[in-house]
């Protein structure tokens, strides 16, 4: 049910089905303006003929030589008109009465009449012109009928000519709308899925015409065969950097190995062998690290994301640094976190590697007796994890630097570290669709990260809908 | 043991067979994959060493074709590749480990050793002993000699898992992966100072060390 009323609502917001009602409602618009407008128009010209119908009728009695002739006239023409078209009256000045009705004394001019009472005359308005004409009142009054027939006409126009447009256009406009909604849904779930990292995703065929979304899913196909082409050019040149450059660094670090297991080793050259292999670990960790950057970026497939408890990550991590930043003489503390709270949508192993390499980077960059405080947050409907330090910060205009690859602060440069630390948390936070800002004043630095929280059906998913 | 590896490179292949027979345990070195799964099918091995990338059949599928044929010897990859994803793909073809080129040989060696012991864990013990020391699972206490150690909930586990594991060098990142559940590389030196603070109770008072270092490789509890 809810899914078919969210389907509804895809419907309603499609752009052809907003095109049609638009349509309708100015068709619907000009039909009615110009229908009035000739409505109004036929009307006057009916009533200016009624009125010259009437002049004229006037003008006929007005030409009698009496009273009594007029008398005589108005019966003659009285006794051959249907009093439900026309009616004659005229009162003579002693009162009596001429014509096929009664029409009240009234004042000279054109008047328009209600319905009289009178079974004889007809049920819609007159139009009377009146007249004093030896003493007495003559008065011809035309039904109005046909004005009234003429409104009838023109509504009925209106119904015939609008209501089944409109319907029409309104149902095209939906079986449209619903067949571009297909078409829009069947691109909108290919991009998801792309955006997922399943860079093998593909608009389907689309049967019937050809039209721009067609040309659109071609166009998505397009990209994410180029995209698929680049991600798996850039694996292969990982791949090819990995093993070409690893596999000697192996041997280097494999010869360095058995040249400290020699006996009678000087005490000199055991030292030199020591340093040497510190820097291949060196090499090792700055290469481990682009590589892994240069793989997140590649994308990633979010398809194994799974709920993470980050409070409880947090709190082993913490626990797993505690003893090594007390022994550096700083203060590690991890503010109480509600538990199962802090859920994410994410990788595990890069989500430590995050945590690692903030308390890492804290412990590096500040001076003995600083304090590195981590808190959790649930804030609104997102998860804000945040590594706060009091040691000398980041100044604000080198705040975005530092996230860049192998950047390092001036004053970093003789500290160790390979200014990888930050791009990587910066990669893994993309990746997870959390916000990186970093802030504090100046000494002191914070590190958040705003998390959206797991949606709740993808904790419980729940069957059917 | 008897452990077939499969490497490709000279220098690391014969590093790997040299130190692994230096510590008794019996290895043949092949240099392609092809020829790899016909030795590991043919004969049987205590642990497979696998380069995952070989000439002529590359290790992923070496495995993979391994475990169709229902042959469950322990693997342990060895791969130049580090990405999540490349773990995952090597855990999901049928390997039991995974370690990122360049190694130390006492990690190596220690994961082999892992691996070969696995489905012998004697949960059922209550009541671990090392030299005078003992602990009991059930009471959740230590006694050296005759005096009770105190220790947190954490320093307990690291020293229930150094006591399961007597005899055998556990590295930094296996005591990262096994006590506190997280697997990753630490800069600095982490495992070192909970060690050192699990010592400060354990060995210091005492006469004998108990807890051993394993130079370039991790720490041990001898037998």
């Amino acid at each position: 049910m809810t899914e078919f009323l969210t389907r509804s609502k895809d419907v309603l917001r499609s752009t052809p089905l907003r095109l049609a009602i638009a349509l309708v409602i100015l068709f619907a618009f000009v039909s009615l303006t110009s229908l009035g407008a000739s409505y109004l128009f036929i009307r006057d010209s009916m009533d200016q003929s009624m009125r010259s119908d009437l002049r004229q009728g006037l003008a006929g009695f007005k030409a009698a030589p009496s009273a009594a002739a007029v008398a005589a006239l108005v019966n003659a023409e009285a006794a051959a008109t249907d009093p439900k078209r026309r009616v004659l009256s005229y009162i003579a000045v002693d009162g009596r009465h001429f014509g096929n009705g009664i029409l009240a004394r009234t004042e000279d001019g054109f008047r328009i009449i209600a319905k009289p009472d009178s079974e004889e005359l007809s049920d819609s308005p007159y139009l009377m012109l009146s007249s004093q004409l030896y003493g007495g009142q003559l008065s011809i009054a035309i039904s109005r009928s046909q004005i009234g027939d003429l409104a009838e006409l023109f509504a009925s126009i209106l119904l015939l000519s609008l209501l089944p447009t409109t319907a029409i256009a309104l149902t095209a406009g939906l079986i449209i709308a619903r067949r571009s909604a297909r078409r829009i849904d069947a691109v909108s779930a290919t991009l998801d899925k792309l955006t997922d990292g399943d860079l093998s995703a593909r608009v389907g065929e689309m049967p019937g015409r050809l039209d721009d979304l067609s040309s659109i899913g071609a166009q998505v196909n397009r990209m994410a065969k180029a995209q698929q082409a680049s991600v798996e050019a850039l694996k292969q040149v990982s791949t090819d950097i990995a093993h070409d450059l690893k596999t000697p660094i192996q041997r280097v670090s494999v010869l360095l190995n058995r040249a400290r297991e020699l006996p009678l080793l000087p005490p000199e050259l055991e030292e030199l062998v020591a340093s040497a292999g510190r820097e291949t670990d060196g090499i090792v960790a700055t290469f481990q690290s682009l590589l892994q950057i240069a793989q997140i970026e590649g994308g990633s497939p979010r398809a194994r994301f799974k709920p993470v408890d980050l409070g409880a990550l947090a709190a082993t991590f913490v626990e797993v640094y505690e003893p090594a930043a007390e022994e550096s003489g700083h203060a590690l503390t991890l503010a109480s976190v509600p538990p199962g709270s802090g859920l994410v949508l994410g990788d595990k192993a890069l989500l430590g590697q995050v945590l690692a390499n903030l308390i890492e980077n804290a412990l590096r960059h500040t001076p003995t007796g600083c304090r590195i405080d981590i808190s959790l947050k649930q804030v609104g409907s997102a998860v804000v994890l945040s590594v706060a330090d009091d040691g000398p910060g980041i100044p604000k205009n080198q705040r975005g630097k530092v996230l860049r690859r192998l950047y390092r602060l001036e004053q970093s440069r003789t500290t160790p570290g390979n200014g990888l630390g930050l791009s990587l948390v910066a990669v893994i936070a993309e990746l997870h669709d959390a916000t990186l800002e970093l802030s504090g004043s100046e000494p002191g630095l914070i590190v958040r990260l705003r998390f959206p929280t797991v949606p709740e059906v993808e904790i419980h998913p729940v069957s059917g809908s | 043991m008897k452990i077939l590896v499969i490497e490709d490179d000279k220098t690391t292949g014969d590093y790997v067979a040299h130190g692994l027979r230096e510590e008794g345990h019996t290895v043949d070195l092949i240099a392609n994959g092809r020829d790899g799964l016909i030795q590991a099918t043919t004969s049987n091995y205590d642990v497979l060493v696998v380069d995952r990338m070989l000439p002529e059949l590359d290790g992923m599928s070496l495995v993979k074709t391994l475990r169709g044929t229902r042959n469950l010897t322990p693997v342990l990859f060895l791969t130049s590749l580090g990405g999540v994803d490349d773990r995952i793909d090597g855990l999901n073809a049928g390997g039991d480990d995974y370690l990122i080129k360049p190694f130390a040989f006492g990690e190596l060696s220690a994961r082999v050793a892992a691996l070969s012991r696995r489905p012998q864990l004697k949960e059922a013990e209550t009541v671990l002993k090392a030299g005078d020391l003992t602990m009991d699972l059930i009471r959740r206490k230590v006694v050296r000699g005759d005096v009770e150690v105190d220790l947190l909930p954490r320093e307990f586990g690291l020293l229930e898992h150094l006591l399961r594991r007597k005899g055998r060098v556990q590295t930094r990142t296996m005591l990262l992966e096994a006590v506190w559940d997280i697997s990753f590389d630490p800069q600095t030196n982490v495992v070192e100072t909970h060690i050192s603070r699990l010592r400060a109770k354990v060995d210091k008072p005492f006469d004998s060390e108990l807890i051993k270092t394993v130079r370039g490789s991790g720490y041990r509890i001898e037998e």
